[in-house]
């Protein structure tokens, strides 16, 4: 499902992150991407969602160059992918409810058919009562959960997902990670998680990518 | 070796700005072809959002700077053409000085003020928030969903405010001439009319178009290029505005001399 070959990454600041970096990650793979704070582990995820290019390489997800190329745009309408970002990435114009709703209305999807996705998506991670507040008017928690909810509602086939436990309460957490386990046993999703410790994604199935503890110090033109 | 480094770094700059603009705009069109059906209403619900801002909200200031400059305008002329038969050039006056010039422009000029900085601070905060991450991410074409409803939203707004801003600088000039010389409606129309060509129509509408696609592409660039902190926003803004003012006055002369000259 994702191809990485000879994969560069900078910083910035113009930091060489990583280089030469060839990983492979099967359909229905489950790869952890693990790294301290700054090693590049949430760019290599958007490097792999196609927003964000990488200095050099190559980028191929579900068989489609997205780098050298044209990023996210390569995968619209042939590979479903669906990203939580560990801060932000919900339209602050628009309420919970609609920020979850527009991917799938812009999809073509019946009226019906997004409303009860929205709403299923929602009530499973506790959002229905927040549904028509805007993103700024949320807790960390809710907006995090949100981010979950979208993706959830999007039910794609490459789910990337940035630090989606880091800041959660025990319950928020507990619902998060069972949506996540509930993923991980259908083998028709691919699977790629960034953040610092493996845990709780450490034993088979999962894969762990570690990145380099220390980044390549040299500055990039 | 030094100093044509030196001189061809801006050179450098310019030409690569320029065909940033050229990808942006042909993107937009090329994605602008491709929308489907069923994301018409949603495009459309933000091409809305970008009129009301842009065109409905500025309606009262431009309708009354173009009053006050028709007027204006002609109470200058006539202190210096007093005596001169100057009643006679009303329609000459009025269509050479606002209608085929100061019209379009300072429409363009306070769109520029108004809307041009508005794109570019929300495209800037929304680029540093992830939100166009997440639109590409999740199939929203940014180009269709971001830069197409403000490119059409611009372009509609700006061909309102210019009648709006022509009608409202006719009327304050026409309140000018009643007054100073007794000026009927019908022979003021007339003055007018005579003077205005289908040329005039033609380079009004070029300049509507190309004016409002420099404003939206100007805002979308410097915008959306924004990367790393708020403390961009500010930078992209003004420089939204620099660039901008600089190329509706290079297109306004382009015209002219294409035109006139």
């Amino acid at each position: 499902m994702i191809e990485l070959r000879d994969l560069a990454l900078a910083a910035p600041d113009g930091r060489l992150l990583l280089q030469d970096l060839a990983l492979d990650v099967p359909r229905g793979g489950r790869q952890v991407l693990t790294g301290s704070s700054g090693s590049g582990k949430s760019r290599l995820l958007q490097v792999i969602a196609g927003t964000e290019q990488p200095l050099r390489g190559r980028v191929a997800v579900g068989g489609r160059l997205l780098w050298p190329g044209d990023g996210a745009l390569t995968l619209t309408g042939c590979v479903e992918v669906g990203l939580a970002f560990a801060r932000g990435g919900l339209l602050s114009n628009l309420s919970l409810g609609e920020n979850i709703a527009l991917p799938l209305r812009f999809r073509g999807l019946p009226a019906a058919e997004v409303a009860v996705r929205v709403g299923a998506a929602l009530d499973r991670l506790g959002l229905l009562s927040v549904a028509g507040l805007r993103p700024h008017a949320l807790s960390a928690s809710a907006r995090k959960h949100g981010n979950l909810a979208r993706v959830l509602a999007l039910d794609p086939e490459l789910i990337l997902l940035d630090d989606p436990l880091e800041g959660l309460d025990s319950a928020d957490r507990a619902a998060a990670l069972e949506v996540i386990r509930e993923w991980e046993l259908d083998p028709g999703k691919t699977l790629v998680i960034a953040q610092e410790e493996p845990d709780p994604f450490a034993d088979a199935p999962w894969c762990c990518f570690a990145m380099p503890s220390t980044p390549v110090l040299l500055e990039v033109p | 070796m030094t100093f044509l480094a030196r001189l061809g770094a801006p050179v450098r700059g310019f030409l690569e700005f320029l065909g940033d603009q050229v990808h942006l705009v042909l993107r937009t069109l090329r994605f602008g072809l491709l929308l489907r059906l069923g994301q018409l209403p949603i495009v459309g619900a933000q091409i809305r959002l970008q009129i009301r801002f842009t065109g409905l909200q500025a309606l009262a200031l431009v309708s009354g700077t173009a009053l006050l400059l028709g007027a204006v305008t002609l109470i200058q002329a006539f202190s210096q053409l007093s005596g001169l038969g100057a009643e006679q050039y009303i329609g000459v006056l009025m269509v050479l000085i606002i209608l085929r010039e100061l019209g379009p422009l300072l429409t363009a000029v306070l769109v520029i003020g108004r809307s041009s900085t508005a794109i570019a601070a929300e495209l800037g905060a929304m680029q540093l928030n992830g939100e166009v991450d997440a639109l590409a991410a999740h199939g929203v074409n940014p180009y269709q969903y971001l830069l197409l409803p403000r490119w059409v939203g611009v372009l509609v707004s700006v061909f309102a405010l210019v009648v709006f801003f022509d009608a409202a600088a006719l009327a304050g000039g026409f309140l000018v001439a009643k007054l100073k010389y007794g000026v009927t409606f019908g022979f003021f129309m007339d003055s007018v009319r005579q003077t205005l060509s289908n040329r005039d129509f033609v380079a009004t509408l070029l300049k509507v178009v190309l004016f409002s696609g420099a404003i939206t592409f100007h805002a979308c660039h410097f915008g959306l290029g924004i990367r790393r902190s708020q403390t961009e926003i500010p930078q992209a803004v003004t420089r939204t505005v620099v660039t901008a003012l600089v190329a509706i006055f290079m297109l306004d002369g382009l015209i002219a001399a294409l035109f006139y000259f």
